[in-house]
């Protein structure tokens, strides 16, 4: 028997009593919560439940946990009903077995305290006067709240007054809960949920400040980037002052300003192989903003191993595309519409072919929108689609995306990036260092991006990307190299490839000029 | 129409993205083709247009809808295609 589950039929009390028994138990103590007819004066003729299930299980089965810890019990369990009930139907059942009797009532007693504060369940009552309504959940009534339970994540409700030294004024959700889809069961949805955002730069920016701005209980950035002044003129999140500075960590200080009820972690690394997944465990559901190919991927793989859904957005010049994944059978993920994983710098990021600041920031908005989306449930029945926006002429495209029966989708281990046997990154502390090493260094840059090169930290060598792509330039196919670029991105992919011809030692310089100290 | 001996042309309605929208200095463009598949379509178009970009890097759709490269194309189809974006 699971510890903590929800059923849509009766439930019965006898067959869920046998599984707790065990022959080192003495006692056993049970509690059922019935449907009665009245609540605050009216009389109620049935009700309805719903919960939001990925969250309610993993929060219920905390407290049942909890709860046998706590008190030493043998076992513990509690289901919920969900649907529709009819007066003195039995809506929830806990039990537990141990030793003695006093901690089998104790842990009773706290595991149905707890259920009712913590867990996300919602209840429709249908009154004898044709009315109906949503009861609201205990977890956002929570201000009036006289338990002693250490607060879980995602039930960041008591305003952080303490630390931010703030007013009394508390974040107000009016105005999104005041949409019939959302009402006060949605904003506690949100408020219960945990989102990871990839990214913060030109699409993360727009999606954490409206997430974290809607009440998303628990956000998480990763970035592993400092705050260049050119990212300002599309990142307006942070400003001159912030050049330098750790890109996630700025965002959280911000967004902790912004909303105080949000709890926002901050994770100052890239993205890489061998920490994807534990982030992607943490949080229900991901979204994917960063420039790159490698990193999209990486975040898609690690998505369907962790059967969580992403939304994925990627921007060029002045188009966009938004896609939705959801760890269904039948849909869709960024392999199934792209088999063969395409190589950075083959189609240009947003530091080789330009962008203006709106676009991502339509983008990453839309992002959000597909978030909350999820998050509420105002998702039935959408089929996966990649849309694509261009913002000049203002047209969208919903193309209509089906699963790619040869994506190894189901093995998903199989297509994580698979452990380099020759180190293909060399990390230097300065240029120096890196001449001194008997590498040439190969400036992959665009011409552009070299102008402001400070003297005596120029690579004399210069094979820009755009040119060895329109195949304008070969690279020698023989020598000792170190691929170098701004950020490591574009010389990676250029150095894997030099590999696959045949080129033994060819490096890319880690991180890029970005990670040397000047 | 169709006649013997002469190849059926059929007329579509192209939109490009991205990269491609770049090469062919046009977001759309309606052509008069013989092309019977969009595998057809595009190589003739990449001649055309220089896109220089390899089709097993691109999806197509066709009356949105993604579709496989060796679909059939009829007259008044709208193609779509559509390189990969990394950039944010």
């Amino acid at each position: 028997m699971q510890p903590f589950s929800f059923s849509s039929g009766p439930l019965e009390p006898g067959r869920c009593r046998e599984a707790l028994a065990d022959p080192s138990a003495g006692g056993y103590a049970s509690f059922e919560g019935w449907v009665r007819d009245h609540n605050e004066g009216r009389t109620v003729q049935r009700l309805e439940y719903e919960a939001f299930e990925a969250l309610a299980v993993k929060e219920g089965e905390r407290i049942v946990a909890e709860a046998v810890d706590k008190f030493g019990v043998t076992r513990a369990a509690c289901v919920h009903r969900v649907g529709s009930l009819a007066i003195g139907d039995l809506a929830v059942w806990v039990g537990v077995s141990s030793a003695h009797r006093g901690e089998a009532f104790a842990a009773c007693r706290y595991i149905i305290d707890e259920v009712k504060h913590r867990v996300p369940i919602w209840k429709k009552e249908h009154y004898t006067d044709g009315d109906s309504g949503w009861v609201n959940c205990e977890r956002c009534a929570a201000a009036a709240h006289d338990h002693d339970h250490t607060p879980g994540p995602g039930h960041a409700h008591e305003p952080a007054q303490a630390a931010t030294g703030g007013s009394a004024i508390k974040h107000d959700y009016s105005r999104q809960v005041a949409l019939p889809e959302v009402g006060r069961a949605g904003q506690a949805k949100l408020a219960a949920a945990s989102v990871l955002v990839v990214g913060a730069g030109g699409l993360g920016v727009p999606v954490l400040q409206y997430l974290a701005a809607a009440g998303i209980g628990r956000l998480g950035i990763v970035d592993g980037d400092l705050v260049e002044a050119s990212n300002l003129h599309r990142q307006p999140l942070y400003g001159i002052a912030d050049v330098g500075r750790p890109k996630a960590a700025v965002a959280a200080e911000r967004l902790r300003a912004l909303n105080r009820d949000a709890h926002i972690e901050s994770h100052e690394a890239k993205a890489t192989a061998e920490n994807i997944d534990a982030l992607v465990k943490n949080y229900d559901l991901v979204v994917e903003c960063t420039d790159n190919f490698r990193a999209k991927f990486l975040v898609n793989d690690a998505v369907v191993r962790a059967l969580k859904p992403a939304v994925f957005a990627s921007v060029h010049q002045y188009e966009g595309q938004v896609q939705v994944y959801r760890p269904l059978p039948h849909w869709p993920c960024l392999r199934c519409l792209w088999p063969e994983a395409p190589r950075d710098g083959l189609v240009g990021n947003c530091a080789e072919a330009g962008v203006l600041g709106p676009v991502p920031a339509t983008l990453g908005a839309m992002q959000a929108m597909q978030v909350l989306k999820r998050l509420l449930g105002l998702d039935a029945g959408e089929a996966p689609a990649l849309v694509t926006v261009d913002l000049l002429t203002l047209e969208t495209r919903r193309l209509i995306a089906r699963r790619n029966p040869d994506c190894d989708h189901d093995n998903p281990g199989a297509t994580a990036a698979p452990p380099a046997t020759a180190p293909i990154e060399l990390e230097f502390g300065t240029l120096a260092e890196a001449f001194e090493s008997g590498l040439e260094l190969v400036d992959i840059r665009e011409t552009w991006e070299r102008l402001h090169d400070p003297p005596g930290l120029q690579i004399p060598t210069h094979l820009p990307l755009s040119a060895l792509m329109n195949g304008y330039l070969q690279f020698p196919t023989e020598g000792r190299y170190l691929i170098v670029c701004a950020h490591g991105v574009r010389s990676l992919s250029v150095t894997e490839q030099l590999r696959e011809q045949g080129l033994a030692e060819v490096y890319s310089l880690k991180g890029g000029l970005a990670a040397l100290r000047s | 129409m169709h006649r013997l001996g002469v190849e059926a042309m059929n007329q579509i309605e192209i939109q490009y993205f991205a990269v491609l929208r770049e090469r062919a200095g046009t977001g759309r463009e309606t052509v008069e083709t013989a092309a019977a598949t969009a595998a057809d379509l595009y190589d003739e178009l990449a001649a055309r247009h220089d896109f220089g970009l390899p089709r097993a890097m691109l999806r197509v759709a066709v009356n949105d809808e993604f579709a496989e490269w060796s679909r059939p194309l009829a007259a008044g189809d709208r193609v779509v295609f559509i390189p990969p974006v990394a950039g944010g």
